[in-house]
């Protein structure tokens, strides 16, 4: 990715450019040291003189609320500019350029200003190293804190319940709760000249005198730090997306990931970079300038790969395709400048400002094109059918035809605009959303009909959920939820469960990320230095003791500290280190091939694939298989492959029940999973052998519960629990037992007679 | 003696035998000196028109050098500033050469573990020729 940026020179200001921000999504008004504010439009490249300010008045920062109107589209919406400035107050500058408040606010220059999310409160730091809120009509609400030297920036938490501020050489991070403990840190070793602070990926970004950008999880953990600029760090701005940010120094401007590498770095000659502003859209940027000029630059040459597909984003409406295997060359343009583009599951989806193309990678003549209904596209997902489409609005879900499917509904606690691919995820049939708030919950909606999935309760899980992933292929009842918690415990779920008393189960723990194969459902998770493949993570279900041979360990530490997954198609696993390289990885085919050929009931094929591969980890995800099919003989093959002679006997002792009730519920016994076997046996009225395996496993209560519910048996339980207790010389303790030993008689003769009549 | 009385009052006789106030002598002398001044005196102006005209030109000239000067010293200003801003311009060249470096090494990266991926996938094939 690169920046294109251009400098309009003719009518530049005649002093420093101190501040910018974006009015709409097409034009920028910057402040001046000489007075005037500018706006500049993006489309005609004209520049106009917006207002002139009072002399006194030296701009230090622009900060804008918008004031949607919803419900009237054509009316824009009526902004408000906040101007700080060096003589102690702030302004409040009408969207038509008329100045209609001057609220006298601290003493000395005031540094910067802040809108929270919601516009309903602003934040102020100034020289005399306070910080001040005011409410939306500028009426002093509170004085935060009061420091010893002057504060130069600030910054909103993500939920605007926290404040960042800069201290000297350290960074602080307030909670606006007043009982909650405040965080502070040397963050450089210079003066920090500017933080910020990304809505959607929490992440706070700062610059300083050191010459160095640094990045800084929201409890102020180091992430990464840069290498140093020959000037200081004058600007620091996080796109809207939290994808990407913009670093500003003398005569340089860097565009940087978020794991923070740097994408492109320039060099205009402007001398120092002031303020950064981006456009809602995260596309455009705007930055102002000390030598009166203001830099509008862009993101090109974005790039994506798919299959043999090469897609790359030449200009602001010059989309390009490359086939690789053949080398054709397609060039896609468009009306207006585009916003987002994604290439998966054969499709190619480009976003522009106000529509979306949908293209076929079989043709790239004839895209399927329908109108946005709101523009501003924050987030697209693709599955295998349909794509998910986000804005500020909403979430739709559209068919690859450029038909909408539906608009799922979600509660006002999910923010919809800042929705990232660890957050929500759609599947062939299902889409699940992590809420923004609690982030313990997590919304399950089908696809199709945008409806509640599974009676409509979301899951909760007990700790807050960091990411969610859907295994991608296959029916419904093969669809699985993987989530990673906030203890980076890995846990795994079927979908289906999922509502009526569901549990959760753990796959693995110090996981920090984790992806799904997008062709057959395999699971890739990258440990602290490891890379874990999970062959077939339904094991988990089958047979949790052959779970861990069925996973392929790969030491990972060659790929750096805590590499990032981009994706896993077919036996390519690529991943993205933090230096901002991808590496792919290639994982053994054998594993996909066994998936498809069980998921086609070739279990012969399947048996002689594992036998000319001689590999363990593929029998063992054959054992699981055949389990979870209820295929006894080759999972005795399996198993005895695995080397696991206990199973062996296990499934041979099943193999020989002749009943058939009986059979499955032994084999959901084998598999692990006593509430399924009791439900099978009572259901087929096998009510002495509920009972007893009730007895086996030692839950004596329930035990007795279905004894003394189905009238029959109870002497049974009783005397067993009696030589159980004998056993472990321990006294009766459960009030039940010695409830209903009274007037029970335990005769030996007429149990083993009556156990012997029900073994029959 | 007639002359001599003549002289006594002070009159005398020229060789015209005019009347003369002063010595016939000192009178011719004095004309003589008259011409002399009066040769003097324009001598005197033309040396100085030239004088003028010279001064005129030297200071013409000690402007020009003047001018000469300034913009000899703003040229070896400007040779210095060269240095100087070619030093900012290696030096961002520098900062981009980095940047570019940087990026090479992610490219190699990749590059090297798409070869890694294919070596893999050659072994692969080769089993099954082989088997």
């Amino acid at each position: 990715m690169r920046l294109k940026y251009t400098i309009p020179k003719d009518a530049a200001h005649s002093d420093s450019v101190t501040c910018v921000a974006w009015a709409s999504s097409d034009h920028v008004i910057s402040a001046s040291d000489d007075h005037t504010v500018m706006k500049w439009n993006l489309l005609s490249g004209e520049n106009t003189i917006h207002c002139k300010l009072p002399q006194e008045l030296f701009p230090t920062h622009l900060a804008r609320l918008s004031v949607s109107n919803p419900g009237s589209k054509n009316v824009p919406a009526s902004d408000l500019f906040a101007v700080t400035s060096t003589d102690g107050k702030f302004y409040f500058l009408s969207h038509a350029g008329r100045i209609e408040k001057s609220v006298q606010a601290h003493k000395g220059a005031v540094l910067s200003g802040k809108w929270n999310q919601d516009g309903t409160a602003f934040l102020t730091c100034g020289e005399d190293g306070q910080l001040k809120m005011w409410s939306r009509s500028g009426m002093l609400r509170s004085t935060i804190v009061q420091l010893p030297q002057c504060v130069y920036a600030i910054a909103w938490g993500p939920d605007s319940d926290q404040i960042l501020y800069t201290q000297g050489k350290l960074l602080v991070i307030k909670p606006l709760q007043p009982s909650a403990k405040e965080v502070s840190w040397k963050a450089h070793d210079g003066v920090v000249l500017k933080a910020d602070w990304n809505q959607v990926n929490r992440l706070i970004v700062s610059g300083g005198e050191d010459c160095k950008y640094k990045i800084w999880d929201h409890f102020g953990r180091p992430l990464y730090s840069s290498a140093p600029f020959d000037y200081p760090v004058t600007a620091v701005n996080w796109a809207p997306g939290g994808d990407l940010f913009a670093v500003g120094s003398f005569n340089s401007i860097c565009l940087c990931d978020k794991s923070g590498w740097s994408h492109a770095l320039e060099k205009p000659s402007c001398g120092s970079i002031f303020d950064i502003s981006w456009s809602n859209d995260g596309m455009q940027l705007a930055a102002a300038c000390a030598d009166g000029n203001v830099i509008l630059a862009h993101c090109v040459e974005k790039r994506l790969e798919w299959c043999e597909y090469e897609v790359t984003l030449v200009s602001r409406k010059t989309v390009e395709v490359k086939n690789v295997a053949n080398d054709a060359h397609d060039t896609l343009e468009m009306k207006d400048r585009v916003i987002k583009i994604s290439l998966d599951y054969n499709y190619l989806i480009v976003i522009t400002s106000t529509q979306c193309h949908i293209y076929s990678t079989n043709n790239f003549n004839t895209p399927a094109i329908f109108d946005l209904r709101e523009g501003a596209v924050s987030f697209v997902q693709q599955a295998e059918k349909h794509f998910l489409l986000a804005d500020k609005a909403g979430l739709y879900v559209y068919s690859y035809e450029g038909k909408h499917v539906c608009s799922p509904k979600l509660p006002s606690t999910v923010q919809v605009g800042s929705l990232t691919t660890k957050t929500a995820v759609i599947s062939t049939d299902v889409l699940a959303i992590r809420d923004s708030k609690d982030e313990k919950v997590v919304f399950l909606i089908d696809a199709h009909t945008g409806k509640p999935y599974g009676g409509g309760h979301p899951m909760t899980h007990k700790i807050e959920v960091v990411q969610i992933a859907l295994s991608m292929c296959g029916a419904t009842s093969e669809r699985h939820l993987a989530l990673i918690d906030k203890n980076h415990d890995l846990y795994l779920t079927p979908v289906k469960s999922i509502g009526s008393g569901f549990k959760l189960n753990k796959l693995s723990n110090m996981v920090h990320s984790v992806q799904w194969n997008t062709t057959v459902n395999m699971l890739c998770a990258l440990q602290d230095s490891r890379m874990l493949v999970w062959f077939y993570p339904s094991a988990l279900f089958a047979d949790k003791d052959i779970l861990h041979h069925t996973v392929y360990e790969k030491d990972s530490s060659d790929l750096g500290k805590y590499p990032e997954l981009c994706g896993y198609r077919d036996n390519t696993i690529t991943l993205r280190r933090t230096d901002g390289s991808l590496v792919s990885v290639a994982i053994s085919p054998y594993p996909s091939i066994l998936n498809q050929l069980v998921s086609n009931n070739r279990w012969t094929e399947a048996l002689t694939l594992c036998r000319f591969t001689k590999e363990k980890s593929l029998w063992a995800c054959l054992a699981a298989m055949s389990l979870k099919e209820k295929d006894l003989n080759v999972a005795e093959i399996a198993y005895a492959a695995v080397g696991e002679a206990s199973k062996v006997e296990h499934l041979n002792q099943i193999k020989g029940i002749a009943s058939k009730p009986v059979q499955s519920a032994e084999m959901a016994l084998f598999c692990g999973n006593a509430y399924e076997a009791e439900a099978i046996l009572l259901q087929n009225n096998l009510i002495f052998r509920a009972i007893q395996l009730n007895m086996d496993l030692f839950t004596w209560e329930r035990a007795l519960d279905l004894a003394v519910k189905h009238k029959t048996h109870i002497d049974t339980v009783l005397g067993f629990r009696q030589v159980y207790l004998r056993k472990t010389h321990k006294p009766e303790t459960s009030n039940k037992f010695k409830q209903y030993s009274q007037g029970v008689d335990i005769n030996w003769k007429s149990i083993m007679s009556k156990i012997e009549l029900e073994m029959q | 003696m007639a002359e001599d009385a003549l002289s006594k009052s002070g009159l005398h006789f020229d060789d015209l035998n005019k009347l003369r106030v002063l010595e016939p002598e000192s009178a011719q002398q004095t004309g003589e000196l008259k011409e002399e001044c009066h040769e003097f005196v324009s001598k005197i102006t033309e040396f100085q028109k030239i004088v003028g005209s010279f001064i005129d030109m030297t200071n013409e000239l000690a402007g020009e050098v003047e001018k000469e000067k300034m913009k000899a010293i703003g040229y070896r200003n400007l040779l210095k500033s060269v240095a100087k801003q070619r030093d900012s311009q290696q030096q961002q060249l520098r900062a981009l050469i980095a940047e570019k470096k940087t990026e090479m090494e992610r490219l190699r990266l990749q590059h090297e573990s798409l070869k890694k991926q294919e070596m893999e996938q050659a072994e692969f094939i080769e089993q099954f020729s082989t088997a």
